[in-house]
């Protein structure tokens, strides 16, 4: 395992490794995906106050919770960064910046539109709410102080240091709806004993979204950093063979 | 084995009246999904063309002259 590890720190080991996993990997991801938001769509019943409104839950929990999971991976890539100066971890730091901002922007939008019918608004400024927001500026804030320096080795490094100061907003963001009376809940029970519960049928597509979104998370990671390494390899010598090994197939 | 909620495809597009909301909102994660797939995938294109063509300039630079594809042994300035 530690050796598997220590593999994937390397660069042209990632990119040899992923290439032959990443099929399966979507593979997986489409099906889970498909079954989550088909089932969540058609065939859960409705929720007995929201109707058929709540279905939104199949993919506003999910890319929210992935958001706030990405940014906690972000953050421990900028740490291995800086502490090992590892290559690999900053490059994964620099792909998880498009997609969590786009996890980040779907939430907001989906919960907006959920609140809407069920609040009556579409936004209200409330802790959790707002620490959401806060977190789409941040990952918009890292990737813009990454594209503001001329050179790759301070770029990292401001980037991982922004990076880690962002951390602060995941607590805040979590634990808002316990910590003051916000509008929007606080995490949902899940069980099949307590009536107040959510029952099965409505959970149990959730967890077939929420793993399909997991997987999706990897895979965009994953492709942007096999471009990464791609990129900052270029000039070494398993990178000019596999250029062409690729023109030979072409 | 869950059962289909709606009857028929009018009533599953309706969502019980709140059609707006989430076909709004499911439109908006597909748009936005779709689209961080194909970026790498763009971008992946894009930059195999600019190494290969930087390859190959470095190939013409490194071999010999005769070797050169006749465009590139042309003493003249282009435009001339």
């Amino acid at each position: 395992m530690l050796q598997w590890l220590y593999k994937l720190g390397s660069p042209r080991h990632f990119y040899e490794m992923t290439t032959g996993f990443l099929p399966w990997l979507a593979g997986t991801t489409f099906l889970l995906l498909g079954i989550g938001l088909v089932w969540g769509l058609g065939f859960a019943p409705p929720d007995y106050q929201m109707g058929d409104n709540f279905r939104i839950i199949y993919i506003h929990v999910p890319t929210a919770t992935g958001a706030i999971w990405i940014y906690a991976m972000m953050a421990t890539m900028a740490a291995m960064h800086l502490v090992w100066n590892l290559k690999v971890a900053d490059m994964v730091a620099k792909s998880c910046g498009i997609v969590g901002t786009s996890f980040c922007a779907i939430a907001l939008f989906t919960g907006a539109f959920w609140g809407k019918p069920t609040w009556g608004t579409y936004w209200i400024w409330d802790a959790k709410l707002t620490s959401f927001l806060i977190l789409l500026f941040v990952y918009v804030g890292v990737m813009a102080l990454r594209s503001a320096f001329d050179s790759e080795t301070s770029a990292s490094k401001a980037a991982s240091v922004l990076t880690l100061v962002g951390v602060v907003n995941l607590p805040i963001i979590y634990y808002a709806a316990v910590w003051w009376n916000t509008l929007h809940q606080g995490p949902s029970v899940l069980g099949d004993r307590d009536a107040s519960a959510n029952p099965p049928e409505i959970w149990i597509p959730a967890f077939f979204s929420g793993f399909g979104l997991i997987g999706l998370l990897f895979l965009i990671v994953i492709l942007h950093t096999r471009n990464e390494i791609l990129y900052r390899e270029r000039r070494a010598q398993w990178v000019q063979e596999l250029l062409d090994g690729e023109r030979a197939h072409a | 084995m869950p059962e289909f909620q709606f009857e028929g495809m009018a009533d599953f597009l309706a969502m019980g009246g709140h059609a707006y909301f989430v076909w709004m909102s499911y439109g908006f994660f597909f748009v936005v999904l779709a689209f961080n797939l194909w970026l790498p995938h763009h971008q992946r294109s894009r930059l195999l063309r600019l190494l290969r063509a930087h390859q190959s300039r470095q190939a013409a630079r490194e071999s010999p002259p005769s070797a050169r594809p006749a465009a590139l042994q042309t003493n003249t300035p282009p435009g001339a």
